[in-house]
């Protein structure tokens, strides 16, 4: 055991007594350091780590169609995704939903954090309240809410639109805007955690810089262009990478506004991967190879990730 | 975090002008970006008439209570809310204890493996839970096979994949490290083993950090939305983030659209109050460690 070498290391004394003795209370003490960890560890260890493995091991498996037994297929379920229409329009979809919410929605984000990051006397905690609170809204309330919003008939938005003279879609209910519908919904929900991150952004670069600028007369433009935009970019890196991640795990906006549909459009990975396990004839093999291919895309992000914030804390 | 040295400055002593229109921008943004939650919440004091009358009105004409009272007894909701509370009251309470317990092992024991452990335990939140899901669905049910109060559509299998957080480990142990050694030396000196260092000097040392961690562990779990759906599939168990789902699509029908609102009102005014209470710690949780929970 890699406990007793160590504990030989760590106590070359010549007294066998007191080795002994010292032995005995380091190995107590490991013991109770590990006694500390088993409850998170049993709980991490069935509920995340075993079924890494278990997920892979399901997605070389296909369920006979008469008896229900699992049959071992090799690598046909992944080999099958690519050549599913659905699957390849999922790939699609999930594609559009990030290019949809994540520059779009980071822009939104950015230009509310530099209006709330100059300092004002008074209602500041106002504004940061009305433009927080989508933090706390869970993905079905949002859902909910949002389907109300773009009721045909008696919703606000196309009320809204009306007034300018725009015949609104059937926002829900349209191909063309289905997903369109969903994207709206959560760039809504995740605007809140964009706008604190890039605002603690923005306040940690040092005010120096502006007063020089300021100096040399560069106007606000040229001040957000050429300070905050480029001392803000590890920031703007790492959101762009969770909120990458963020949009390939949506799901309760989806399965409340669209449930995938109409005819796929809505139909992201994540959303196939509960259709297939869940809904109908569970597929669950199959969702399985769905699910470990979006795994290693989340993963491949999660790197990238922390590449690039190691670097950020380096470099500042 | 510094967040008192560095702000964009605006020109000093200038007419105010800039500044009022700052305001203007910034409460239309606000109003904007909240219209949501305030457009739900005085729709769901409208009577029927009211809602369905074109064009739509933002404040009700005539105030009622009744899609409150629709909402909550037509169906089970107040049911699916205690659900939701119980659900994440168990979720919140085993994450921050055994956090606690996990990020004490972490910052002030030492024991071989200590660190490859840790790094295992941090390793666990790349793993998304659109991975495990189906997996740990298939756990359930078989156990549920063993015996029915460890299976599906029980308070056990909505809360017991997410009674630990690697999160909170990674939160609580990050605090503790700041805590001296010198503490726990003199602790010792006065005879006080670890469990009770532990629970009498280093918790109501780091009350900030673990209330903190509450919250996000509150906000996670009553938001919970893929496990509940999967895994109960009776009326009675459902939490409310799954009630106001199938009570929308119920009462589309005869689209009650008050009740439905009064419905997703109840939904988000935990969540909403612990917002309006907590909101500056919230903010500075999510600024530091650029997560969500």
């Amino acid at each position: 055991m890699s406990q007793s070498v160590s504990i030989h290391k760590s106590s070359p004394s010549q007294n066998a007594d007191k080795t002994y003795n010292n032995n005995w209370a380091k190995i107590k003490s490991a013991l109770e350091g590990y006694l500390y960890l088993v409850p998170s560890l049993i709980i991490l260890t069935i509920f995340v780590f075993i079924p890494i493995v278990a997920s892979f091991q399901l997605s070389l498996t296909r369920i006979a169609p008469f008896g229900g037994k699992s049959i071992a297929v090799g690598l046909e379920n992944y080999t099958r995704l690519f050549a599913d229409p659905e699957y390849i329009n999922s790939l699609k979809v999930s594609l559009l939903f990030t290019l949809g919410t994540v520059p779009g929605g980071l822009i939104l984000a950015v230009a509310m954090a530099i209006a709330l990051s100059y300092p004002m006397k008074h209602l500041s905690w106002f504004h940061r309240l009305l433009i927080f609170v989508p933090i706390v809204i869970s993905s079905a309330v949002t859902g909910v809410l949002f389907r109300w919003i773009y009721h045909p008939v008696v919703g606000y938005l196309n009320y809204i639109l009306s007034l300018m003279g725009i015949e609104g879609p059937l926002w829900l209910s349209s191909k063309d805007w289905a997903l369109v519908s969903v994207m709206l919904a959560v760039v809504w929900r995740q605007l809140g955690f964009n706008v604190i991150i890039a605002l603690a952004g923005i306040q940690n670069i040092d005010s120096t810089y502006y007063e020089a600028a300021k100096v040399d007369g560069a106007n606000l433009w040229h001040r957000i262009r050429h300070i905050t935009l480029p001392l803000l970019s590890p920031t703007l890196f790492f959101l762009f990478i969770i909120n990458v991640i963020n949009s390939l795990q949506v799901f309760g906006e989806i399965n409340i506004l669209t449930e995938g549909g109409p005819g796929g459009a809505s139909n992201t990975l994540l959303y196939s991967i509960y259709y297939d396990a869940f809904v109908g004839t569970p597929f669950r093999g199959y969702a399985s190879a769905q699910a470990y291919l979006l795994f290693i895309i989340i993963l491949i992000m999660s790197f990238v990730q922390f590449r690039g914030f190691g670097r950020k804390v380096h470099y500042q | 975090m510094s967040t008192s040295t560095a702000q964009i400055k605006p020109a000093r002593r200038k007419i105010k002008w800039g500044e009022i229109g700052l305001h203007v921008y910034l409460i239309g943004i606000g109003l904007v970006v909240a219209a949501p939650i305030i457009l739900a919440i005085f729709t769901s004091f409208k009577v029927a008439n009211d809602i369905t009358n074109y064009p739509p009105t933002l404040l009700p004409e005539v105030w009622t209570v009744e899609n409150y009272i629709t909402a909550w007894t037509a169906t089970p909701l107040w049911r699916f809310f205690a659900n939701s509370l119980i659900q994440t009251g168990t979720i919140v309470v085993f994450q921050v204890l055994f956090s606690i317990l996990a990020a004490y092992a972490f910052s002030v024991l030492e024991f071989p493996g200590r660190d490859l452990l840790f790094y295992v335990i941090l390793a666990s939140l790349m793993v998304p839970f659109q991975l495990t899901f189906i997996p740990n669905f298939l756990t359930i049910a078989k156990w549920g096979q063993i015996n029915e109060a460890i299976g599906p559509n029980t308070y056990f299998a909505l809360t017991v994949p997410f009674l630990a957080s690697a999160f909170g480990i990674f939160l609580l142990r990050q605090f503790f490290l700041t805590i001296p050694k010198d503490l726990h030396d003199s602790a010792k000196i006065d005879g006080a083993g670890n469990w009770r260092y532990l629970w009498q000097i280093l918790v109501p040392l780091s009350k900030g950090s673990i209330s903190a961690f509450s919250i996000f562990s509150f906000l996670g779990a009553w938001s919970q939305y893929l496990w509940p759906l999967v895994i109960t599939n009776e009326e009675n168990m459902r939490t409310i983030q799954i009630g106001i789902r199938f009570f929308l699509f119920d009462q589309e029908r005869g689209a009650d659209w008050g009740a439905v609102m009064a419905a997703a009102v109840i939904a988000l005014m935990p969540t909403l109050l612990i917002f309006l209470v907590a909101q500056r710690q919230l903010v500075k949780g999510i600024a530091m460690t650029g997560l969500k929970g």
